[in-house]
């Protein structure tokens, strides 16, 4: 069964992609999401696709978790094929099947001209579906190797403030404990007879229903949790020391120098074929450069 | 005297008939007329045609007397050739310069020898009453439409290029910019009280360059369609109506190849803001002057881009926005953190984790299954998550703690939880919640609601706050999904909703998370 734990569970393992430092991770992810945003090539995308799912062969990812992903990536890519093959708004274009017929009383009207589905929009949102894939997995990836709280200390090393860093370390610890309350919260509410799935003004009450209990249960949670972490000089210094202390392999600078290196020439190389498809700015002298972007990215 | 008179009525007598004799020994009629003869219409040498076709010759005549001609003008075609109307016209010329002209048209029947022919025109002149005829002729070269294919080439062909036809290196080959005209540039024009020509269309031009490579002259008229590539329609957003007159009218172009000689054209190409990107087909016609075959046909694909520029303008300003205000407040984490005790701290931390757990993590799967099965209406179902659910912990969150940063660090809860715990590190998340929370912080802010004495009891306020912020960052959203990741949407389909997700459920979220905020605060208490 995929359930929350699956998605939200890192597997801790020794292996190269585990062993990279969190920061050298956030900055991957970071790059990556760049450069996933500013490919338009096919092949490019799934070259950068497939790269990315390599990485869950190296992490030597349990089953569960690659079920996991491939349930996320299959309902990520049809929607995106379902919502292209309904919007897509180039040339040429072939109706494959109608929805919602022109002369349709009011839906036709509403929806200037009617609803159809396209062939063409149908293999645009394939190829469009691997830039969100992309990110997706390795998301995923980066998420489903490193600890929480390594994570957090990478965060922190990156300069994030450290209260916001202890507010979130603080959400993931109790993470686990608010699922199970609103697990429990809709067990109970089902025994005295709520319908949580009832559409319209069911699911507002059966919400309210809901977040009452577990949010009362968080703000009374709050003020042992406050004076716990004050006895503890939560803010007493500005500077604050670590138990554990984030060191980066040479390896890891490397990774990081390649991606950002990577993701900073892409999008510089498409900025100028853009301003150049735009008659925004052109030089002679970057037709390769163009040459490369209209090619490969 | 009586014999005087007589002498004077004889010389009367005589000299009258002289001096007419002398009028109409004036009249030469080739000084004083034009007539000329065009097979077909347009070549003044000799012409060439293709069987099967239907030509038009081109009379025409002028005169320069300053007096009445009657003019019979009679068109003698070779044995075969059918002619669709009367071969014979009569017309009168009154005064000097003035002229009579016709097409005529025939047919060329297919079994016709190849070869050259003589079309001559004849005109009787009748001036005073005396006849003068002029006689012009033609040749006319009969070739098969082999023999024409062979000797007319589009050597090539140049889009976009500048009006005298000739490529320029700084726009992409084989490509339209469907650009429409900037939102800021229309509003600048509005306030200077400037118009802008042709508003509705921007324009470029196509190069033709045609060769002829045989041993006649040939006169030709270039068209071109742009087509669809499925169905091979034209495409109209390509042709459209200009004042009232179809692109027709006016995007061709006639000329006359010389033997062995090329010739660069080029032909105006109008684009309407209606035309969609993609690809397209360009076919250039090449057709015989005075007939409609076509003789030549080349074919080009060719790559529109459309550009809107509301979407771009917006992801461009909201990832400024998002960047600016990650930058203040990473500049001033301090002094901002320190407004709020560590109590607080907890509680925005701990809101956080229950949106994530009652909405972003059902989500991530119940997004993408809705996206499946419900397509473009699973809004009306995820909206009831993403929206009611979100902002009744919103509304009150902001009633426990009503201070200005509130909504800000519990959006930040979220991306950063979202990102550690299922990998949704992406700009649009960033970019979504970074607006959303910068303008619910204006709004609650300027509404009184987040200010030194909060004004927290007006349910209907509140909700129209957080229903307009939604809307705004619903459309950002929107728009960066469609710049960055080039996903189409219809207009009706983001109106729907921004109106219903952005307005609607979070109103009604808004309303009982103010309920929901005002019970938290007696557990609180």
């Amino acid at each position: 069964m995929i359930g929350a734990r699956s998605i939200a569970e890192p597997t801790i393992k020794d292996t190269i992609i585990h062993r990279i430092d969190p920061r050298a991770k956030i900055l991957i992810l970071i790059s990556t999401a760049f450069i996933a945003v500013t490919l338009d090539n096919p092949e490019t995308m799934l070259l950068l696709f497939l790269t990315i799912l390599s990485g869950f062969a190296l992490a030597r990812m349990p089953a569960i978790k690659l079920k996991t992903l491939a349930l996320l990536l299959v309902l990520l890519i049809w929607g995106t094929i379902y919502s292209q093959a309904l919007f897509y708004s180039q040339l040429p274009r072939t109706v494959i099947f109608t929805i919602i017929s022109p002369d349709f009383p009011v839906l036709g009207w509403l929806t200037n001209g009617g609803l159809f589905v396209y062939e063409e929009g149908l293999h645009y949102g394939a190829i469009q579906g691997l830039r969100s894939a992309s990110i997706l997995s390795l998301g995923l990836l980066m998420c489903w190797t490193t600890d929480s709280r390594d994570m957090l200390n990478g965060l922190v090393g990156l300069r994030v403030p450290y209260s916001v860093a202890f507010m979130v370390v603080t959400a993931v610890r109790f993470l686990p404990i608010i699922i199970t309350e609103v697990s429990t919260v809709v067990t109970v509410q089902k025994l005295r007879g709520f319908n949580p799935k009832k559409f319209g003004s069911g699911i507002v009450k059966t919400s309210l229903n809901i977040l009452t209990p577990t949010l009362a249960n968080c703000v009374r949670r709050t003020g042992t949790l406050a004076v716990s972490i004050q006895s503890r000089a939560f803010r007493a210094n500005p500077d604050r020391t670590y138990l554990k202390k984030l060191k980066a392999s040479d390896f890891d600078k490397v990774v990081v120098v390649v991606f950002v290196f990577t993701a900073t020439s892409i999008v510089i190389i498409k900025l100028l074929y853009n301003m150049y498809t735009s008659g925004i700015y052109y030089t002679s002298g970057l037709r390769p450069v163009y040459a490369i972007a209209k090619g490969y990215l | 005297m009586k014999n005087i008179a007589i002498l004077l009525l004889a010389l009367v007598l005589i000299v009258q008939p002289a001096a007419a004799q002398i009028q109409q020994e004036d009249f030469k009629p080739e000084d004083m007329t034009t007539f000329i003869i065009q097979v077909p219409h347009g070549v003044e040498e000799n012409g060439l045609a293709v069987r099967g076709s239907t030509l038009s010759a081109y009379v025409f005549f002028e005169s320069y007397y300053d007096g009445n001609m009657n003019v019979t003008m009679e068109l003698d075609l070779p044995e075969g050739f059918v002619l669709h109307e009367t071969s014979i016209h009569s017309f009168s010329l009154q005064t000097e310069y003035d002229n009579w002209y016709r097409l005529v048209e025939f047919y060329i029947p297919e079994d016709m020898p190849c070869g050259t022919y003589t079309v001559t025109a004849t005109a009787v002149v009748e001036v005073e009453g005396t006849k003068h005829t002029i006689v012009r002729t033609a040749q006319l070269n009969l070739a098969s439409k082999e023999e024409v294919t062979d000797e007319i080439s589009v050597s090539q062909l140049v889009i976009p290029s500048d009006e005298d036809g000739y490529g320029d290196p700084s726009h992409l080959s084989n490509t339209l910019v469907v650009q429409e005209t900037s939102p800021a540039l229309k509003k600048l024009l509005k306030v200077t009280d400037l118009k802008l020509n042709k508003e509705d269309f921007t324009s470029t031009f196509i190069g033709i360059e045609i060769t002829n490579t045989g041993n006649s002259t040939i006169p030709v008229i270039v068209t071109y369609d742009i087509l669809d590539t499925k169905t091979g329609e034209p495409v109209k957003a390509f042709k459209p109506e200009i004042m009232g007159i179809s692109a027709d009218a006016t995007c061709y172009a006639t000329l006359t190849l010389s033997p062995g000689s090329s010739s660069l054209i080029s032909l105006p190409l109008y684009i309407s803001q209606d035309a969609m990107g993609g690809d397209y087909l360009l076919r250039v016609k090449v057709k015989l002057t005075g007939s409609d075959w076509t003789a030549v046909t080349k074919e080009q694909k060719i790559t529109a881009i459309s550009r809107k520029w509301g979407p771009i303008i917006t992801t461009f300003i909201a990832s400024l926005l998002g960047l600016t205000a990650l930058g203040f407040f990473i500049s001033r984490s301090r002094a901002i953190m320190d407004r709020f005790k560590t109590r607080n701290l907890v509680l925005i931390a701990l809101f956080g984790t229950v949106s994530f757990a009652a909405i972003n993590l059902p989500m991530t799967i119940l997004w993408e299954l809705s996206h499946a099965i419900f397509g473009p209406f699973s809004f009306l179902f995820t909206g009831l998550f993403n929206e009611i659910l979100l902002y009744m912990l919103i509304a009150s969150l902001v009633v426990l703690i009503p201070k200005p940063g509130v909504v800000s660090l519990f959006m930040m809860v979220r991306f950063l939880l979202g990102g550690f715990i299922t990998g949704s590190f992406t700009p649009i998340t960033f970019i979504t919640l970074s607006v959303n929370a910068i303008i619910l912080e204006l709004m609650l802010y300027a509404a009184g609601i987040t200010s030194k004495n909060p004004a927290l009891e007006n349910r209907f306020k509140m909700g129209i706050i957080c229903g307009f912020a939604d809307m705004t960052s619903g459309y950002v959203s929107f728009s960066v999904w469609m710049v960055l990741y080039r996903l189409f949407y219809s207009d009706w389909y983001i109106t729907a909703n921004i109106l219903i997700d952005g307005f609607l459920y979070t109103f009604i979220g808004t309303w009982f998370g103010i309920s929901l905020g005002n019970r938290l605060k007696k557990v609180a208490e």
